[in-house]
């Protein structure tokens, strides 16, 4: 049974590992510019907190921006693909391929061509979430039973037809899937970005504060970060519990 | 004009496979009138399934014509006069019970064939699911989910309903209540149905016309006009009638076994 206290156990799972790490400093005597203590973090947090969020509103924007931009194209694709068989043969490849470029390789390529812009932030963000989408649309396009796609045909269904309702609402649940690797993965291509070269951001802030042994500080940009994905990851969630009611029986 | 609901002239399907062609269904011949009740019944792999294939163009009879109200099956298909109930209900599982019943007015170009529709709150009672309009598929039983399949089949106002084993995988309570009122709705719309089963009991009960199928290839081995022993195709479940007719159809079958 489930009862109103169920969230004190991930917040004891935390609380656990947070004073096991107070634990481990204070016992082995780690210098605070290798490790610092929770509590330092936190007070690093409080006392820095307009330096973060003025960095943190260029990741966010990229990070969010390539978020919608690489799920769009993602979807846009598999339509393209599920409709046309020969445009899926000469190009699924093609992107199979290009997936397996290093992000972090790709990322100066696009600031030569864009410069330390936003552009060439959100287009990393937007690669990085496009494959996970693609493949997890096709395959939700695909999951229609052949008793369906019958259905559809007694009742002469056109092509678009069968596409708008049935393969679109059949995919939505494999679209939350997907969603929800790229509300992280996107966070990650803004911040890689920003480490090749960017004049603002997490990302900077993180090279920054390690170069110049400012750990705290390090600490919480990290902490932001992973603020940042969270709250794109419940967002996810939360839409997804709302749009999708339906269950397979 | 003819009177006739479809007639298959000389129908084969073959199929291509790496073993070599399959004869799915060979020589069948049948007319069948309007408004009747026509039930197919053989061993599986006899072609029961695709001859509603043939019969709703959803599947190319590879020899001989199947024939519509006079026309192609294909045309039947397009005018929407065809319905089909699958083995399973095939509900969309995000649209309610009333939007499932109401997606064939939605597609394939329903309102450009200015036909009269059924209303689907209508037809939602019709199949006793009144009061169940906004659950959704997984809320409900499967019997239900037959029913719901059923509305749906009807809210087109079909001339000809195929029903493709839709009991086959409810228990044998509901699927003697579905088949009562199966026969109810049969009266009440006037609809020509044809239904695939491999339960005896069902054909017997629910047959104007048995057709008994062979396989290999699958053939029509006798069809059984049943007026006679059930006027107005009502029939006792617990009467002598039904015994006779269950067990000359269980000898017609277990001959069609041996030959």
């Amino acid at each position: 049974m489930k009862n109103r206290f169920e969230w004190l156990w991930p917040v004891a799972g935390f609380v656990s590992l947070i004073v096991l790490w107070w634990g481990l400093i204070v016992v082995r005597d780690v210098p605070k510019y290798i490790a610092p203590k929770p509590g330092a973090v936190w007070a690093s947090l409080v006392d820095n907190a307009s330096l973060l969020l003025d960095n943190l509103w260029p990741t966010a924007t990229a990070a969010l921006g390539g978020f919608i931009i690489g799920n769009l194209i993602a979807v846009i694709l598999a339509t393209i693909f599920v409709h046309s068989a020969r445009a899926r043969k000469m190009y699924f490849p093609v992107v199979v391929v290009f997936n397996t470029i290093p992000i972090i390789a790709l990322s100066p390529i696009l600031i030569l061509i864009f410069g330390l812009t936003l552009t060439s932030k959100m287009i990393v963000a937007a690669i990085i979430c496009l494959f996970p989408t693609l493949v997890n649309m096709l395959r939700g396009f695909e999951s229609v039973s052949s008793s369906e796609l019958e259905l559809m045909r007694v009742m002469s269904a056109s092509r678009t037809e069968v596409f708008l309702r049935l393969r679109l609402p059949r995919s939505v649940p494999f679209l939350f899937a997907a969603l929800k690797i790229a509300a992280t993965s996107c966070v990650i291509g803004a911040i890689v970005s920003e480490w090749i070269g960017a004049e603002k951001g997490l990302g900077v802030l993180i090279i920054q504060t390690t170069f110049d042994y400012r750990t705290e500080l390090l600490y919480a940009a990290i902490a932001v970060s992973s603020a940042l994905a969270l709250v794109l990851f419940m967002a996810v969630t939360l839409a997804e519990r709302f749009l999708v009611r339906w269950r397979t029986n | 004009m003819t009177s006739n609901a479809f007639t298959l002239d000389d129908v084969g399907v073959t199929f291509e496979t790496p073993d070599g062609p399959l004869i799915a269904v060979q020589d069948v011949k049948m007319d069948v009138e309007k408004g009747r009740f026509v039930v197919l019944i053989g061993p599986s792999g006899c072609g029961k399934s695709t001859l509603l294939r043939v019969l709703s163009d959803l599947l190319p009879a590879s020899k001989g014509t199947a024939r519509v109200f006079g026309g192609s099956g294909a045309q039947a298909r397009k005018e929407r006069r065809l319905s089909f109930v699958f083995q399973d209900a095939t509900l969309l599982p995000w649209r309610s019970v009333l939007e499932n019943v109401r997606l064939p007015l939605q597609v394939g170009r329903w309102s450009r064939l200015k036909r009269e529709a059924n209303d689907p709150a209508e037809m939602v009672r019709l199949v006793g699911l009144e009061g169940r309009e906004n659950a959704l598929p997984h809320e409900l039983s499967g019997g239900q989910r037959q029913r719901v399949a059923i509305a749906r089949a009807l809210v087109t106002r079909p001339d000809v309903l195929l029903m493709d084993e839709p009991f086959g995988a409810l228990d044998e309570i509901t699927r003697d209540r579905l088949n009562d009122e199966l026969l109810r709705i049969w009266r009440e719309t006037g609809t020509t149905i044809v239904f695939v089963t491999h339960s005896l009991s069902e054909a017997a009960f629910l047959g104007q016309t048995v057709v008994v199928m062979a396989a290999k290839p699958g053939r029509i081995l006798d069809v059984i006009e049943l007026d006679a022993r059930k006027p107005g195709n009502e029939i006792d479940r617990t009467g002598e009638a039904f015994f006779g007719i269950t067990s000359d159809l269980r000898h017609l079958l277990e001959r069609a076994d041996a030959a």
